[in-house]
């Protein structure tokens, strides 16, 4: 379950129109989300809230063996007042990372879209997100510098201080160019001086260029930065059901002299697409020889699977991972609209819609569970408990005989 | 007094270094390894070399028959290597990543996935240099401190030295994790090595351990206290082992009885201990809630002398120890209770060449004064001992018929009880050389009476030999462990020079060597010093008495031979049977 503040931050990239998923580190989001999904360990709390539209503060109190806990704020000039911050209100979609829907491309902004004069002066600023976290008993600081640059750019440093790490601690510049059709990001770490490119080309057809739309603009809230993407993108008969990406990254460390380098495809199905929506990706690492490839499948509104086959052709070594997805919806009298959900499928309505924020389709809570061919299992459970959120997992071992299970733990969170 | 340090008999012993790679695998893998390694680290190969280290020594504190405690300074360029296996993850950007934060990590989308791949590791040109505190106790083992960090360099090369960076990353991690092992490990590898080889309460435990963890049993280990219950290996007062019903037929109240019952173990180690004291060994078994002391003076010590065939009365055997000083340069003469017993149920030539060079060198090495305390008291003993000079000379001078007469001995001596005058005549030829050995000068050699550095000189293989020979004598550990000892002594003579040499020039003695060292295994030592005396020569002891006491002793041995027989047997089943050709 994401936190408060990376909910926050996800906010924030919506309300400022940034779309995530196109970037070549998110090639994988939807199966990562699926298979790779962290369970929690021992007991932890968050008591979180949104002070004012543009101030977020989040205390964690957690407990492994020894107590320890954090503090953290945030601060975004964009006003987020219409986020949803009581826990009671917030979507589980938007705190479950689960599969990851592309959207339709959007033509960025013009840059003089941006621009806001009064009296003569231009007066508008360059939004930023600022944000702070210091865990207790480590003193360990992490802060986050989040900028965007221009329409297209956005300049994202991050900084950890801790005692522990060599130099006290290092920063991450991380710059990223992102013009729909392409995009590329730069990376730098002060540790060992990494230097990192990446870059992310889809094929197909130009987005359509697209109207300013004034109304939704300040529109903060991730829901209806939704629908104006949804309007932005006018149905047109030609539009593609998929799109194809491909992208790769390069690593070079100038200290350590040792350097990273990977290739990537995927293929994703659009909002357009009129079966169930899947996305297909193939990673590969020429240096080490390792293969990846995934596939996910959004089975239904409440079921997506996703599975995956890693492979090394130096050390022959391969591995396979089975997760899902699976969404419990709150129990309801049964309405008209799930009556006639299987007819609207056999239309070919899309399955994104019973997605779709609804006060009628709330959901109770959602199961994630992977197993790989070593006997690894992982169960999580995240739902909604009246005011609280709890995620609740377990990772477990099924050969590890007397001691299978590995971690279990219980995570309650509450924002206001 | 001198010291020898004998590097060579560790590897000797096959089950040391087995046991040493299932320590030192442990070790290795308990502290947190780098992110690098994503195995367990296995000691493939380990080979403590032929060079041993330098060793100074800089103080002695304590010094003890069955205590040490010493400083020394130690360099060591050897050529000791130690191989490891493991895997290890060949992407540098996965480990760079995995010691980062999360949080500002670039968060690569495969650049970082892994390779990992198996890896050999060999560690060699290992150069040390530190100040060592060592305390060895009999009881508690041997505990070895070092008092600075060691590791002077060492050399790692392993399947990626064409790769700069993960060479250099392999030679700084592992030097880090070595400093650690030695400073934290080793001292505990070493102590637990040497718990097992001394103290044998410790081996049984362990072993008992091992067992149990098979069986799942619940009982926990009783301490074994003979005045409240049947001790587990029951022996009567005169050795006869008692079986269950017997024991059972002895009730706990009926009084007196119980205390006839001793544990077979306390008494192999109470004779253990009058050996090792009448030998100078430095082995000394532990007994718990015993305080056992030293003989003080001469005077003591002639008095244990002269009982001692009372004073031990199931040792088996005492001492070939005695004539092994002859060709040895070695001051302390080690006992060999353990050790002799195990030539008959060894068939090993190997092992004649310490009895050959008794024989054989004793009459070339004459001619050197009396040494210190230590010789004197070995002479004194040895004349008790040696029988007739002439019978001697003959064997020295003429090996045929030495052998002739020898190899008849044994047949003989088979038959029990054997007659005082036939066991006279085999046992003095082995003691009958240090008469004449114990003159014999030892060039600086080993056998200096005061403590004397022996550092310097390390260097040539036969040197170090030489200066060493003996040690593994003190490893001998107790008498019931047989085969160990047994596989321990087959090692050591060839290591030494002299014997190759005589067995070289005079094959035809081995013959009658094996003769003698088989007659040794019967507790000849208490018999010799009977009539001997009165062939030695300038003895002043009355030559009546001499006879007396020698028919005395005589027939005590044979009647606690009787009475140990099968005591015996049950040790050593090949001991009743045809056995040992030359067995007695």
């Amino acid at each position: 379950m994401l936190g408060f503040m990376d909910y926050v931050q996800n906010a924030f990239y919506e309300a400022s129109r940034w779309d995530r998923d196109n970037s070549y580190g998110t090639l994988n989001a939807t199966s990562r989300n699926i298979l790779d999904f962290s369970t929690p360990e021992g007991l932890r709390f968050h008591v979180s809230s949104l002070s004012s539209p543009n101030f977020a503060t989040s205390y964690t109190l957690g407990s492994i063996g020894l107590v320890d806990g954090s503090l953290s704020y945030l601060y975004s000039s964009l006003s987020l007042s219409r986020l949803a911050a009581k826990s009671s209100a917030i979507d589980l979609h938007h705190l479950v990372p689960g599969y990851r829907q592309l959207q339709d491309l959007r033509q960025p902004d013009e840059p003089w879209w941006w621009e806001i004069w009064h009296q003569g002066k231009r007066i508008d600023r360059r939004e930023a997100l600022l944000y702070g976290r210091l865990f207790l008993p480590r003193s360990t600081l992490e802060a986050l510098y989040l900028r965007r640059l221009s329409p297209k750019t956005q300049l994202k440093i991050s900084c950890v201080s801790d005692s522990r790490l060599p130099n006290g601690g290092t920063i991450l510049a991380h710059l990223q160019h992102d013009a729909a059709k392409h995009n590329t990001e730069y990376i730098y770490s002060t540790d060992s001086a990494l230097f990192g490119v990446r870059g992310l080309y889809n094929f197909g057809p130009d987005p359509p260029s697209t109207p300013p739309l004034f109304e939704a603009s300040r529109d903060s809230t991730i829901s209806t930065a939704n629908e104006a993407v949804a309007l932005a993108t006018v149905q047109t008969p030609s539009q593609p059901h998929g799109r194809f990406s491909a992208g790769g990254e390069i690593y070079y460390g100038l200290l350590n002299k040792s350097g990273g380098i990977s290739t990537g495809l995927r293929f994703a199905t659009l909002p357009s697409h009129t079966g169930f929506p899947y996305t297909m990706t193939l990673t590969l690492n020429p240096l080490m020889g390792n293969l990846s490839s995934t596939y996910s499948v959004l089975a239904s509104p409440l079921l997506a699977l996703s599975s995956r086959f890693d492979f090394n052709v130096y050390s022959y070594e391969s591995e396979l991972q089975i997760g899902t997805e699976l969404w419990r919806q709150k129990e309801k009298g049964t309405t008209s609209r799930e009556d006639l959900n299987w007819a609207r499928l056999k239309l070919g309505q899309k399955i994104l819609e019973g997605r779709s924020k609804d006060p009628e389709n709330d959901m109770a809570g959602c199961l994630k569970a992977r197993i790989d061919q070593r006997g690894g299992l992982g169960l999580l459970w995240e739902g909604r408990v009246k005011e609280l959120l709890y995620s609740c997992g377990a990772t477990i071992d099924l050969k590890g005989g007397e001691n299978m299970m590995r971690s279990f733990g219980v995570e309650v969170q509450y924002s206001s | 007094m001198a010291f020898n340090f004998n590097w060579s008999p560790l590897t000797a012993d096959a089950s040391f270094y087995t046991r040493a790679q299932e320590l030192l695998t442990t070790a290795l893998n308990k502290s947190p390894k780098p992110p690098i390694i994503v195995d367990d680290i296995l000691v493939n190969e380990l080979n403590l070399g032929s060079v041993p280290p330098d060793l100074e020594i800089l103080e002695i504190g304590d010094l003890a028959e069955d205590r040490f405690r010493g400083i020394f300074r130690m360099c060591y360029t050897g050529d000791a290597f130690l191989t490891l296996k493991t895997r290890v993850q060949a992407n540098p950007l996965n480990t760079y990543l995995s010691t980062k934060p999360t949080f500002t990590s670039p968060q690569p989308l495969a650049a970082s996935s892994g390779l990992t791949i198996p890896l050999q590791i060999t560690l060699s040109e290992i150069k040390l240099s530190a100040f060592i505190i060592l305390v060895f106790s009999r009881q508690k083992g041997l505990t070895l401190v070092f008092r600075n960090d060691p590791l002077e360099s060492l050399k790692v090369s392993s399947t990626f030295d064409a790769i700069p960076f993960v060479r250099d990353y392999l030679q700084k991690e592992i030097e880090g994790q070595l400093r650690t092992l030695l400073m934290d490990e080793v001292p505990v590898i070493i102590h637990r090595l040497s718990l097992r080889l001394w103290v044998p309460e410790y081996r049984e435990r362990e072993d008992e351990e091992l067992a149990r963890s098979f069986q799942d049993s619940t009982t926990a280990e009783k301490p074994v206290d003979p005045l409240a219950s049947p001790p587990q290996d029951p022996v009567d007062i005169s050795g006869n082992i008692l079986d269950a019903s017997q024991i059972a037929s002895l009730s706990l109240d009926s009084g007196p009885e119980m205390h006839a019952l001793f544990s077979q173990k306390n008494l192999l180690r109470l004779s253990a201990l009058t050996d090792s004291h009448r030998t100078l060994s430095l082995f000394t078994p532990g007994i718990r809630d015993v305080v056992f002391r030293a003989w003080a003076g001469p005077t003591e010590r002639g008095e244990m002398h002269g009982n001692s065939g009372r004073a031990t009365p199931i040792t088996p055997v005492m001492a070939r120890g005695q004539s092994y000083t002859g060709d040895s340069s070695t001051t302390y003469v080690f006992s060999e209770a353990g050790d002799a017993r195990q030539y008959p149920s060894r068939p090993g030539l190997s092992s004649f060449g310490s009895a050959a060079s008794g024989l054989g060198l004793g009459s070339n090495k004459h001619g050197k004064p009396h040494g210190g305390r230590k010789r004197k008291h070995r002479v004194v003993n040895l004349r008790k001992k040696a029988a007739d000079g002439d019978d001697v000379e003959s064997v020295s001078g003429d090996s045929t018929t030495v052998s002739g007469t020898m190899s008849s001995a044994p047949s003989e001596s088979g038959a029990r009880p054997v007659t005082p005058e036939r066991r006279e005549g085999e046992l003095i030829t082995p003691p009958r050389t240090p008469v004449t050995t114990a003159e014999q000068k030892e060039p600086g050699d080993g056998t200096p009476l005061h403590f004397r550095n022996l550092t310097p000189r390390p260097p040539r293989r036969d040197d170090a030999f030489e200066s060493t020979p003996r040690p593994p004598q003190c490893t001998v550990p107790l008498p019931n462990s047989q085969s160990q000892s047994g596989s321990r002594t087959a090692q050591r003579p060839s290591l030494r020079p002299s014997d190759f040499l005589q067995a070289t020039q005079c094959p035809v003695e081995k013959r009658p060597k094996l003769e003698v060292s088989s007659s040794s295994s019967v507790p000849l030592q208490q018999l010799s010093p009977s009539p001997s005396d009165e062939s030695s020569s300038g003895d002043m002891m009355t030559q009546p008495w001499l006879i007396k006491m020698a028919g005395e002793i005589a027939r005590k041995v044979r009647d606690q031979k009787a009475a140990d027989s099968g005591f015996w047997d049950r040790r050593n089943e090949t001991q009743e049977e045809p056995p040992p050709a030359y067995g007695s």
